[in-house]
This record gives C-alpha cells, structure tokens and sequence, in this order.
C-alpha cells in the first residue's frame, strides 16, 4: 500500500471509530505488534464495481462488547454489549468501507457492498495479515488491531 | 405528532442506534417497527399503517433497493416515504435511488441533528 492510501485509510478508520464508537486509534508499528494472539475475531467484506477489493478488521473479542456498549450507551459488561458484539464490529468495518471508498474513488463511481462477517482469528490469518504490505497496524486503548484493505483491478 | 416507523436493516444494533437516534433527536415514535431484510419490511407493512421507512441498502434475501422498487410497484406503499440510511458515498447511487422513489439519503455515521432535519425534510414539516 503506497503512503498516501495508507494515510488515508489510517485517518478514515480513527474518524469513523471516534464518530461511531468514541474510541481512538492509534497508529503503531507493525513490527511493534504481537507475532501471535489469543482471543481475536476477524471481520470482512468485499466490494466489487468501479474496484474490486476487501477489507478486513482483527480486534480482541472483549473489543466487541466495548465497540457495542459504546455505539448503544450501555456498560461494557451489559449482557445486551455481549450479545450484539460482532454485529457492532460488522457497522464499524461497513462504515470505514463506504467511508474509505468514497475516500480514495470518489463520489462518483458506484460500489457494491458484501455483508460483513466476523468469524474467530487463526493463529496463521493473523502472521498472513502482519505480513501482508496492505496492512496498517493500530492500538486502541493500547489494544493492537490490524487492518488491511486489497484493491484489485478495476474492472 | 408521532410517526409509525419502520426501521429496516440486518443489523440489530444499527436499528437500536436508529431508534435511539430518532429518541435524541426529539422526533415523536408512536408504533416502532424492525425488519432485518427488504422481504420482512414489505411483509411488515402489510396490513399496519407505515409513517416512515428507514433503509439499509446492503441486506440478505432482499437489498434495500428491491424493496423500495416492490413498494413503488404497490399502489398504497408507494405513498410511504424511505430514507435510505447507508454507509455508501456515491453520488449516482444516490441519485439512481432517487430515481426509484426514495426520499431521502443519510450517509453512517450520522447526528441526531441531521435525522431531525432530514425526517422534518421528508414529513414536510416546517420548523422556525
């Protein structure tokens, strides 16, 4: 990912996390992150039209329940935070696509979105990801989460 | 006056957020309505009256889109705004939704402010 995406996708992601969710990323190294993690959950889509292309999102699953619990005005620990986790982790990926499209593409060309998922974080997704040039490294809360949008050819 | 408002989006948190939203924006809600898919709102608003439908684009079994076509085809659903509430930017999409019959577009993440302004907008409700 060359530097002026990277800037791009790094301001994206902090303005819709801190709109959405009130909380606040950090750019960090990547080889600051961890080479392994416990516990973490991987959200995607994909997108297709004037680009085609994905984004991925890896968070610590305890994060869900904060990004929930944020979005509806509920304590962390609320039962309802829990429950409604992944699907608040799903808008915040869904929200910095559109945002980072728009962003990079402009208003005019027309995209269509996946529906996100979220599914439970290999060991290996994770090393593929670290290592991955389109990847951007952040800490929320002192957290490490990494990021990674593909661009393929425009179609 | 309060509206009868149907939120239609797969995800359950974005419809909390809307209901919440509509709460702190001081926009009265008489009977409040979920779907998670274009095919649960029209089968929503079936035989129950339907102030305002707001809608996600990007939805399992039925888009955002296809139901908005489904009601511009219904003689009595046609009449019932949709504010389409989406995380796309794209200008032609938005004009393309227009062109179907939608009343108004909110691009995520959005204000309380903005929801007001944009539902008097389409009630036609002039405020001083």
């Amino acid at each position: 990912m060359d530097e002026e995406r990277a800037e791009r996708l790094g301001r994206v992601f902090a303005e819709v996390l801190e709109k959405q969710s009130f909380m606040f990323a950090e750019p960090a190294e990547k080889a600051a992150m961890p080479a392994a993690v416990r516990e973490y959950v991987l959200a995607s889509m994909t997108f297709s039209g004037h680009w085609r292309g994905s984004l991925e999102l890896a968070v610590p699953i305890p994060m869900c329940s904060e990004l929930a619990a944020n979005v509806l005005g509920l304590e962390d620990d609320d039962e309802m935070a829990t429950a409604r986790g992944p699907d608040a982790l799903k808008e915040l990926l869904n929200v910095t696509c559109g945002s980072i499209l728009t962003t990079l593409a402009g208003d005019q060309p027309v995209f269509d979105l996946s529906v996100p998922e979220v599914v439970g974080m290999f060991p290996e997704r994770w090393k593929d990801l670290l290592q991955s040039s389109d990847t951007l490294a952040f800490t929320v809360e002192d957290v490490p989460i990494l990021l990674r949008l593909w661009l393929g050819r425009t179609s | 006056m309060a509206y009868n408002v149907l939120v239609v989006d797969d995800s359950a948190t974005v419809r909390a957020v809307i209901r919440k939203t509509l709460d702190l924006a001081g926009v009265e809600v008489g009977e409040f309505h979920q779907a998670g898919n274009g095919q649960e709102g029209l089968d929503a608003m079936k035989g129950r009256w339907v102030d305002v439908v707001f809608a996600d684009i990007n939805m399992p079994v039925m888009t955002g889109i296809e139901m908005v076509e489904r009601m511009a085809a219904d003689g009595l659903l046609k009449t019932v705004p949709v504010i389409i509430v989406s995380t796309e930017g794209s200008a032609t999409r938005i004009e393309q939704l227009k062109a179907k019959g939608v009343s108004a577009y909110i691009r995520k993440p959005f204000t309380p402010e903005l929801l007001r302004s944009v539902v008097d907008e389409v009630m036609g409700v002039a405020r001083g």
